[in-house]
């Protein structure tokens, strides 16, 4: 499954920057949310509430936009490949996935010898990738909660009764997080664990054909 | 009449050591708490003189360390909240009371046949081992609070055990202890209920409640509700397990500690005290690093203040504990700490949730250097493993196919 071509068609430059946006928004969120969560220098905590309260909204508007641009742009069906297809086809589950899950998940478990059939990215990936949107969701859900401005919102204060307060709605705040952090370290590893093409065509909109492996 | 009630108010006031200026203030710093214009501070002096010894009242107490009848009283050299309070005319109230047994008892007994009167009650409500962890004068106190409760005009639930079982229900609320609302809820008793949380609670807060009801909304529990502006909050009861609304004056629990603290520049500029008897905390930084729960607490405890206005938790050094929160001690332990401790179960433990999630952060970074050895070592990286011809679904469903034919 990995030595293919990683060709522009699979990251249109409009993706590429949405993503460069939601991987800044993270770094942000996440160095601004562990010193919000305790501020482990001095002299920083109006930047940080500042960054954080900045870069939540420009997430929740990118993520939004880039839902919207799945029904519009056109994205290579399989890596390496330049046959193009509506992204959301490419995003949801493709036909090549079904019945996937398990082979996959016993080729990471060294079970099973040979990579499994793959689609765009394999099933775990698209697991992971659809759980990114309701889990940023989420945490501007919880956040909201948290936030001045917001919190007294019925939507929002409703919730934060519900997991019995303000302290618990931090709690989960502060888990979501970590759910982030390790969904970014499986997920850059799984991407590039065969080579870094997958983050030159990404980041830098380069694209590495098939012999250069 | 007015004059000479006027004079009477005055001369209890001058023994007690209390000049008209001083009522004068304090009628002021009621109208602030209750958030009405310095236009009515006259108003609130002139009923409160004109209204002494009207409303009869009765003060009963549940489950609880009699800290919030401490906090009312004190005891040692009354203030005007104090004498202020004599607006009420306390028909019974079990610590202070000079009436004993019997005669007590009759009392209340003729008060709640009456009716009229505002229930004012302070500590828990016991409902495990039947209501047997409290009983006065042959009856348990659940008795007692559901006979008060259903002939009162509103009742004021005075300090965090009232509201919601305060510290009694924290874990393992060994006395199945709950609050007021939740208790008349299943007993389908439906007086209007008022919540003043804080453990104890603050004087200065029924005492504006007491005006509010009784000058304000001229004695008129409907129209009591109507005109203070409340927050609901809803939990889910201790002991029951439903869903109950509380509500509580906005103007005293509407807004956080956190945006009214003395110390929130110093948050905001990110100066902090890490350690006590440090300079920074000589430096009067602010306490988020050592547990302050200021920012989830909803009480106006820096702007009303403490013992008569003196000072308040925070402004004299210590971080607040949130005693004025829902669940307050299981919600806010370790008291220095700045998240509070996850339980993970009977006969097990407790522990703060940036070990768990430290933990698994690790487990999995661990889990990837590993897979990433073992991917090597499998001859995995860089060219992959070869890709399999088919699914192995589909070769089972064709091996099938193949065996049937
Ligand atoms: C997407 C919308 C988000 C919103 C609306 C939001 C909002 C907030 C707010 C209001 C706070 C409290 C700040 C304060 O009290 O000063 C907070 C804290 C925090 N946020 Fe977010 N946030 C969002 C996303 C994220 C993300 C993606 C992460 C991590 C990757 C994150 C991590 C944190 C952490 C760790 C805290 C500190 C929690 C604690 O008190 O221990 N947030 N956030
Ligand atoms: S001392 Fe507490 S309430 Fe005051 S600013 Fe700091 S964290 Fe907020
Ligand atoms: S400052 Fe906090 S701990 Fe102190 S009385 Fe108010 S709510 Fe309770």
């Amino acid at each position: 499954m990995a030595a293919h071509a990683h060709y522009r068609e699979a990251h249109p430059l409009v993706f590429v920057i949405t993503h460069w946006i939601n991987l800044v928004c993270m770094v942000m969120l996440a160095f601004s949310g562990f010193y919000i969560h305790y501020p482990f220098f001095d002299g920083f905590m109006g930047v940080a509430r500042g960054m954080h309260f900045v870069a939540m909204f420009v997430i929740i508007i990118n993520l939004t936009l880039r839902i919207i641009l799945a029904f519009t742009v056109k994205t290579a069906t399989q890596l390496g490949s330049r046959e193009v297809e509506t992204d959301i086809k490419n995003w949801l589950p493709q036909k090549e996935n079904r019945h996937q899950f398990w082979p996959t998940v016993k080729y990471y478990l060294f079970l099973k010898k040979e990579s499994p059939i793959s689609a765009k990215y394999g099933s775990l990936q698209k697991i992971a990738y659809l759980a990114t949107v309701p889990l940023t969701y989420l945490m501007a859900y919880t956040g909201f909660g948290l936030y001045g401005p917001t919190a007294d919102w019925g939507f929002f204060a409703g919730g934060v009764d519900m997991v019995g307060g303000p302290m618990n709605m931090r709690i989960i705040h502060y888990f979501g997080m970590w759910v982030f952090i390790i969904f970014t370290m499986i997920h850059a590893y799984l991407a590039n664990i065969y080579s870094f093409a997958p983050s030159r065509i990404i980041f830098a909109w380069k694209e590495t054909v098939e012999s250069e492996h | 009449m007015a004059q000479e009630a006027h004079g009477a108010l005055y001369d209890l006031l001058a023994v007690r050591g209390v000049s008209r200026r001083d009522f004068l203030k304090y009628c002021g710093s009621i109208a602030a708490t209750l958030g009405l214009s310095e236009a009515m501070v006259p108003q609130i002096a002139a009923a409160i003189e004109s209204g002494a010894k009207l409303k009869p009242a009765l003060w009963l107490n549940g489950g609880a360390c009699t800290g919030c009848t401490e906090s009312v009283a004190q005891a040692d050299s009354p203030d005007v909240a104090t004498i202020v309070l004599e607006i009420l005319s306390l028909n019974y109230f079990e610590t202070v009371m000079a009436a004993a047994s019997d005669a007590a008892e009759k009392v209340k007994e003729e008060t709640i046949a009456e009716g009229g009167y505002i229930l004012i009650y302070e500590g828990s409500v016991m409902t495990g081992f039947e209501g047997g962890t409290l009983v006065v004068a042959g009856k348990t106190g659940l008795e007692h609070l559901k006979e008060a409760a259903e002939n009162a005009e509103a009742i004021i639930c005075v300090g965090s055990c009232a509201v919601d079982g305060g510290w009694v229900m924290g874990r393992p609320n060994a006395a199945e202890a709950t609050g007021v609302q939740g208790f008349l809820n299943h007993e389908g008793i439906a007086t209007p209920v008022v919540n003043l949380p804080t453990c104890p609670v603050n004087p200065e807060w029924v005492v504006a409640m007491v005006v509010q009801y009784l000058l304000v909304a001229g004695d008129d529990a409907a129209k009591f509700l109507e005109m203070t502006p409340m927050v609901t909050r809803r939990i889910t009861d201790a002991v029951y397990g439903t869903d109950v609304d509380l509500l509580f004056p906005k103007s005293l629990f509407g807004q956080t500690i956190h945006d009214n603290c003395p110390r929130r520049g110093h948050f905001e500029n990110g100066e902090f005290v890490t350690e006590f008897g440090s300079e920074e905390e000589a430096l009067g930084y602010c306490l988020y690093k050592v547990g302050c729960k200021g920012p989830q607490t909803f009480t106006q405890c820096p702007v009303t203040r403490w013992n008569r206005r003196a000072s308040w938790c925070v402004e004299s050094g210590s971080p607040c504990i949130g005693c004025g929160g829902l669940n307050w001690v299981d919600n806010n332990t370790p008291f220095l700490m700045r998240l509070s401790d996850m339980w993970l179960g009977d006969g097990l433990t407790y522990v703060q949730p940036g070990s768990i999630a430290a933990v698994a952060g690790g487990v999995v970074a661990a889990g990837l250097v590993v897979h990433g050895l073992g991917m090597k070592a499998a001859g995995r990286v860089p060219g992959g493993a070869p890709t399999e011809e088919m699914k192995e679904y589909d070769r089972k469903r064709m091996a099938k196919k193949g065996g049937d034919k």
